[in-house]
């Protein structure tokens, strides 16, 4: 008996049925590398859980000993400080692939009916990409990741309501203590990667079942097929553009590779505080209200995020505004992106 | 196996349950019902099991002798935490409310101030937060939100001067 027959008795899927399974007909659009930008964070987040797993054989979540570990796999570890700085240009493209997935699904009105659960699933996706963001960095313990971390939990703090706990269960006490290095590392190493395979495994199969939403191009000439295969045509694409990412990874790790600033001192915050650049927004957000009034505002704005297909459905039905997504989204990207340059370009 | 005779059922209007039907249902309620109190406790014993045990140790340590203590004055206590405090003496009436022990802790994100004796002010980097030398928000988020700097309790006792302070705090510097 071959191995393939051995095989084939043992798991018994026939090569049609697996190409039947993967072969999803894509629209033509997906062959513009710019419109395959969902598969990208996707990507990124493998690199991630790879490096991930590297760098976990010698951190050592507590405050006495992470800063030293991060010191050990930056300075010692053979290509340690590869590793970590794949990692941290992995966490800053993943979220600049979602963010900019996300524009591209927005201005393309993909998240209407009846996608409008996948945006929602997108935006919790965005989300986690986020927290893990903000986790990973408090993990180094240098710091303005100590006081990153400790303004981070400020600000849920602030929350009406639930800001107590939120914090309490956060920092595994009323501050930054001895168990909170721990806590943050479980969260970032453990609950938000299973979250995020569990809502990217929906989110990828809500994409099967409903199919990638169809946009024409007046270029494309009537009469052409409006479709190509997934297998293998948009699989060799996605190949592709892995392997840009990887190069681009090495490039950036090699040149700008991660740095370790000075260890946390819990008595002295440093004269010039930053987060990491994804959060500018928000910190210039808190410079220029309230506490409680920008965290309020921030819920809202998100918020509104999460409905916005809602949002929009009624503005198009009920107000016969068709355009109004794009104005909003234009006004969303010229404010964001306003308040990052204005954060960035300053000291205080 | 011989089979039981079955016990005539009456004819039931439409929408009521007969009896077997009836606990059919209940038990599937109480089943269900079971399974969420069931895990729902194990929830809720993981939720307290996260939440922090106890809240972080305080206690009142001695500072100064109130008597030495001249009106005008100050004087830097560092806590067991490893905090740094400083103490100054505002009245004579020779109670507590003579002293005032100014936190370091800015009350709006919880960084901490530096003192800027050019310009006579507390400043907080994290969000510019703005604060005079007794501690009252001048500028910035605290301003707006008017939260002073936080003070530490103080005590006086048998003439002695204590303050309530950390006992735990984190390693600083390198190990």
């Amino acid at each position: 008996m071959g191995i393939s027959s051995w095989l084939k008795e043992r798991i018994p899927v026939s090569g049609d049925q697996l190409r039947e399974l993967t072969n999803e007909p894509v629209p033509n659009h997906l062959r513009h590398w710019w419109f395959c930008l969902g598969g990208t964070p996707a990507y990124l987040f493998v690199i991630q859980i790879v490096t991930g797993i590297l760098l976990a054989f010698y951190y050592e979540p507590s405050s006495r000993t992470a800063y030293n570990s991060v010191k050990y796999i930056t300075d010692e570890a053979a290509y340690g400080w590869y590793f970590r700085s794949v990692h941290k240009w992995g966490a800053t493209l993943m979220i600049a692939a979602v963010i900019l997935h996300q524009m591209r699904v927005f201005f393309t009105g993909a998240y209407r009916k009846p996608r409008e659960l996948n945006w929602m699933i997108g935006m919790c996706l965005l989300l986690l990409t986020l927290i893990a963001g903000f986790t990973g960095y408090s993990l180094v313990y240098e710091q303005l990741s100590y006081w990153g971390t400790t303004v981070g939990a400020n600000i849920g703090a602030s929350v009406p309501v639930v800001g107590d706990l939120s914090k309490q269960m956060l920092l595994g006490g009323e501050t930054y203590n001895e168990r909170t290095l721990s806590r943050l590392y479980i969260i970032h190493a453990a609950i938000l990667p299973v979250l995020t395979i569990v809502l990217l495994g929906l989110h990828i199969t809500l994409i099967r079942l409903q199919g990638v939403s169809e946009l024409k191009f007046s270029s494309e000439k009537e009469g052409e097929p409006a479709h190509f295969n997934f297998f293998p045509d948009h699989l060799l694409t996605e190949i592709k553009i892995g392997l840009v990412l990887m190069i681009l990874l090495s490039v950036l790790a090699t040149v700008l590779p991660a740095t370790l600033g000075p260890r946390a001192d819990p008595l002295s915050t440093p004269e010039v505080i930053k987060p990491e650049w994804f959060f500018y927004v928000a910190f210039r957000w808190l410079k220029l209200f309230s506490g409680t009034f920008a965290v309020i505002t921030t819920g809202f704005i998100v918020f509104t995020m999460f409905v916005w297909p809602f949002i929009d459905s009624f503005l198009r039905r009920r107000k016969g505004l068709e355009e109004a997504s794009v104005w909003v989204g234009i006004l969303a990207v010229l404010s964001i992106v306003g308040l990052t340059v204005w954060e960035a370009a300053v000291a205080h | 196996m011989s089979e039981h005779p079955e016990t005539p059922v009456p004819p039931q209007e439409d929408g009521e349950l007969d009896r077997r039907g009836f606990l059919a249902r209940a038990s599937a309620y109480a089943m269900g019902a079971g399974l969420v109190t069931s895990y729902g406790c194990f929830a809720a014993m993981a939720g307290r099991y996260l939440y922090p045990a106890r809240p972080a140790p305080k206690a009142w340590m001695y500072v100064a002798e109130v008597a030495g203590f001249g009106v005008g004055s100050s004087l830097t206590y560092t806590a067991p935490d490893g905090a740094t405090v400083a103490v100054a003496r505002q009245k004579s009436a020779g109670n507590v409310d003579d002293f005032i022990a100014l936190s370091s802790t800015c009350p709006h994100l919880g960084c901490k101030v530096h003192w800027e004796g050019q310009n006579q002010r507390f400043f907080c980097p994290c969000h510019n937060g703005v604060f005079d030398p007794s501690g009252a928000p001048v500028s910035g988020p605290p301003f707006e939100a008017g939260q002073s700097l936080p003070r530490f309790p103080l005590r006086i006792e048998g003439g002695l001067l204590y303050i309530e302070v950390g006992l735990e705090g984190l390693p600083t510097g390198e190990e």
